[in-house]
């Protein structure tokens, strides 16, 4: 029996039963009949255990180079080394659809056995809702719009290998499925809300329940969009992370989305407020990431004609409008059951979450229409044009910045409105830090207006966190004679969700500095040289030693040897082109040496292609670059202590949330 | 030092900085040619821009802005070259006063009526002064330490 046989008969296998998981969680719901619960909870085993061989399949194919599935032939070759090899489960279409339903029947395992013990009606229709999302992305691949197990009558003697820009660099084993399983995950909160809806709940159990899927969500997500950055940037070669690129804006529309429902939770648990709107992100964050799937796997952002000629883009659009009529409908039949009370303050901790949604959706509803724009201009009326970076950048930035100062702010005051004594007491510092921080960026050279502005922004994020640590430690050292250190560590580890929190704000700022500086303060040099010429930039000097060709299995590259030179000694850097049998053009490898301070970037442009006697240098010098990295891993900590609360605390929060309005279960 | 000297001190610092950056300044050559190029798309990259590219193409269109900026030619008068040749799809970002520049209406249009709209639920809470004993004064002190500590 090949790999083949074992994937499809397992996909086989596992459609109906993700069948009968919809029919047995919507019988153990209806008729609280636990006979069916249990039923569902095996299903649920089954059909992970079904697509997890169908996936490891996928992979044994792929590292044994088995080129009778078409999939394989065109994915892989001889030459790729295994871990490439065994990654190119996500390099395509049909292995990222089949990647993606594994990690859903993951989660409904999880709502299925964990889930309905704590809320046996709400997760066993959320449970049905799960069961019927995944028959749809089991039905996608045990039809032909995106089978994995295709089979060719001719089996070739070599397959075509990866696109090369996935075989060049082992980021990719980690970018591609954060990001699915941040978007996987996503479906748990939006499940539960739509239970939630089904059965007339007009209370917030749904959205106290899925609170940690939903923040482990939006953390993998936004850890798997830094990785993407940090992928393009030692890959792509032109010494940036991000380019507005549509399948880029994919990715962070629904983390933005997820952003602001994160926060509007808070509101909605303090001041009961907000049921609607957080539905309604909910809703939105989710409808996102089908709209992300379909924008980079349907073909359409390349040109909407591609559209037409894939099977899937029709399918997942039809999807997406499936989940959008049917929760919108849902929302709006059950919306007199979602009162909303209560005035806000003007200067209230919710006030600043309400304008901090605000912002959010609107940064969100641009990258959408500005993704979108060009795909409507070009059905209409066939003309090409491009929305990119000069539009996102002049929309983000004064967005971004109004929202770090808002990120600084909210912490800082108090629900329910403050007093103006308080206020300046709490803002002093964090003014002053923000004040001495511009006049630090102007001392060391910043000139742009918003990147002097990211440093004081910057500053204030970061001294409200701290200042709201001392403030903990303090309390915790009157009420329960704490000494400081251990104050410290029971802040993290009883309020984890707060602190955490800070912890990830403090990333943010990090990540906007890194941004700013990366942006606005980059110099760049390029020249043509001999073996043996040299350049300058920026104090430093680049030495060209010469060019040499490197012949491997799977690939030629042309290697340019550079020294760099600077005030601490010098250094050898390597920058190359590589040439992949199945691409027409080079990939540039570009020679990188990191430090706390800045990067050197070195791209070899171009080069004598006779004789090896010139090349064509460019150097970008990048400061701070490295801690946008530094800041996603602060952010990927700050959640993970966010979402490690004490089980016992979480588990009786879930009990004293009552539904209002419907019955106790 | 008393907060609200602090806070003055801090918002001084933040708004000269502020003022610096505003100054007027010459910009060179080289500057003009790198902001005009992030506004051109690379025709033979992934919606890379002029100046990101490393492509071939984009070092030729580099030195066709460099060439036109040195003759003393307008931004418009630059753009409109490009434009003439590639067609619109060579602006990475449509121009504002333009039939598609109604894009850039969105950004502006989405905040204001979202601010609208939060702005109506504002209300200030009506709070009339309370007095309290001094137990009454620890209690509260207390209340506030432990909310201070909650999630």
């Amino acid at each position: 029996m090949s790999w083949g046989d074992v994937g499809a008969g397992a996909l086989r296998a596992a459609f109906p039963l993700a069948l009968w998981g919809v029919v047995a969680a919507t019988q153990a719901a209806w008729r609280r009949d636990g006979r069916f619960l249990a039923s569902a909870r095996m299903t649920a085993i089954a059909t992970l255990a079904l697509v997890t061989v169908a996936s490891l399949a996928m992979v044994g194919a792929l590292v044994s180079h088995d080129f009778s599935l078409h999939y394989v032939a065109e994915n892989n070759a001889r030459e790729t080394p295994t871990y490439f090899s065994a990654i190119s489960l996500w390099a395509a279409l049909e292995g990222s659809i089949l990647l993606w339903t594994t990690i859903l029947a993951g989660a409904v395992v999880y709502v299925a056995w964990r889930g309905t013990r704590e809320l046996p009606r709400l997760a066993t229709t959320a449970l049905a809702l799960l069961f019927a999302m995944l028959s749809f992305f089991l039905l996608l691949v045990v039809t032909p719009a995106a089978d994995p197990f295709v089979r060719l009558d001719a089996v070739p003697l070599n397959g075509r290998g990866p696109n090369p820009l996935l075989q060049d660099h082992w980021l990719m084993g980690l970018h591609p499925p954060l990001l699915y399983l941040g978007y996987v995950l996503f479906s748990i909160p939006f499940a539960y809300a739509m239970a939630s809806l089904i059965l007339g709940e007009g209370g917030d159990r749904w959205m106290v329940a899925t609170r940690r899927s939903a923040l482990v969500a939006w953390a993998l997500l936004g850890i798997g969009i830094v990785a993407g950055g940090w992928w393009s940037y030692n890959v792509l070669g032109w010494g940036g992370y991000w380019a507005w690129d549509p399948v880029e804006n994919a990715a962070i529309m629904p983390w933005l989305a997820a952003t602001a429902y994160l926060h509007s939770v808070m509101v909605e648990e303090k001041r009961r407020m907000l049921r609607t709107w957080n539905l309604a992100l909910v809703i939105g964050t989710f409808a996102l990431t089908i709209l992300g799937t379909f924008l980079t796997r349907s073909g359409v952002v390349n040109s909407v004609h591609s559209f037409s000629q894939s099977a899937i883009g029709p399918l997942l659009l039809g999807y997406l409008a499936a989940v959008l009529a049917l929760s919108v409908g849902l929302l709006l039949w059950r919306s007199a059951r979602l009162a909303d009370s209560g005035p806000v303050a003007p200067i209230s901790r919710e006030a600043v979450f309400l304008f901090q949604n605000v912002l959010f959706v609107a940064v969100t509803l641009t990258v959408l229409l500005g993704t979108l724009y060009p795909l409507a201009v070009e059905a209409l009326s066939g003309d090409q044009v491009s929305i990119g970076s000069p539009y996102f950048d002049r929309v983000a930035v004064p967005l971004g910045l109004a929202l770090l100062f808002l990120m600084g702010v909210g912490p800082q005051l108090p629900w329910h409105g403050a007093s103006r004594a308080t206020l300046e007491r709490q803002f002093a510092a964090p003014v002053v830090t923000s004040g001495a921080l511009a006049l630090v960026a102007l001392v060391v050279g910043v000139r742009g207006t918003a990147a002097v502005l990211a440093f004081a922004l910057a500053g204030f994020v970061c001294a409200t966190v701290a200042q709201e640590l001392a403030r903990g430690i303090r309390a915790r050292g009157t009420l329960h004679g704490e000494s400081a250190t251990t104050a410290f560590a029971n802040l993290f580890k009883r309020s984890g969700r707060r602190y955490g929190g800070y912890v990830v704000h403090v990333g943010v700022a990090v990540i906007a500095l890194a941004i700013a500086m990366s942006q606005a303060q980059a110099v760049q040099a390029e020249a043509t040289l001999g073996p043996g010429g040299t350049m300058e930039v920026a104090g430093r000097t680049v030495v060209f030693e010469g060019l040499r060709d490197v012949v491997e299995p799977r690939r030629t590259q042309v290697v340019a040897d550079l020294r760099v030179i600077d005030g601490g000694g010098s250094a050898p850097l390597v920058a190359a082109l590589s040439y992949y049998p199945n691409a027409t053009g080079a990939i540039g490898s570009p020679g990188i040496r990191s430090s706390a301070t800045e990067d050197v970037y070195a791209i070899l442009a171009a080069y004598d292609g006779r004789s090896r006697a010139w090349a064509t240098i460019q150097i970008r010098i990048i400061p701070l670059v490295s801690w946008l990295w530094i800041g996603g891993a602060i952010v990927g900590i700050g959640a993970l202590i966010a979402a490690l609360p004490a089980a016992r605390a979480r588990e009786r929060l879930v009990a004293a949330t009552v539904p209002a309005g419907a019955g106790a279960e | 030092m008393r907060p609200r000297v602090a806070i003055a001190l801090g918002t001084a610092a933040l708004a000269v900085s502020i003022a610096v950056t505003a100054l007027p300044r010459a910009e060179p050559q080289e500057d003009r040619v790198e902001r005009i190029s992030t506004e051109l798309r690379c025709p033979v990259c992934q919606g890379l821009s002029v100046a990101d590219s490393p492509s071939d193409m984009a070092r030729e269109m580099r030195g066709l802005v460099r060439q036109r900026v040195a003759e003393g030619r307008t931004d418009d008068e630059i753009r409109a070259e490009f434009r003439q040749a590639y067609g619109d799809w060579i602006l990475l970002s449509p121009p504002l006063l333009d039939a598609r520049g109604a894009v850039w209406a969105i950004p502006p249009l989405a905040v204001i009526a979202g601010g609208v709209l939060v702005a109506r639920r504002l209300r200030r809470e009506a709070a009339a002064p309370v007095m309290v004993t001094p137990a009454q004064h620890a209690a509260i002190e207390r209340r506030v330490l432990e909310e201070a500590l909650a999630e």
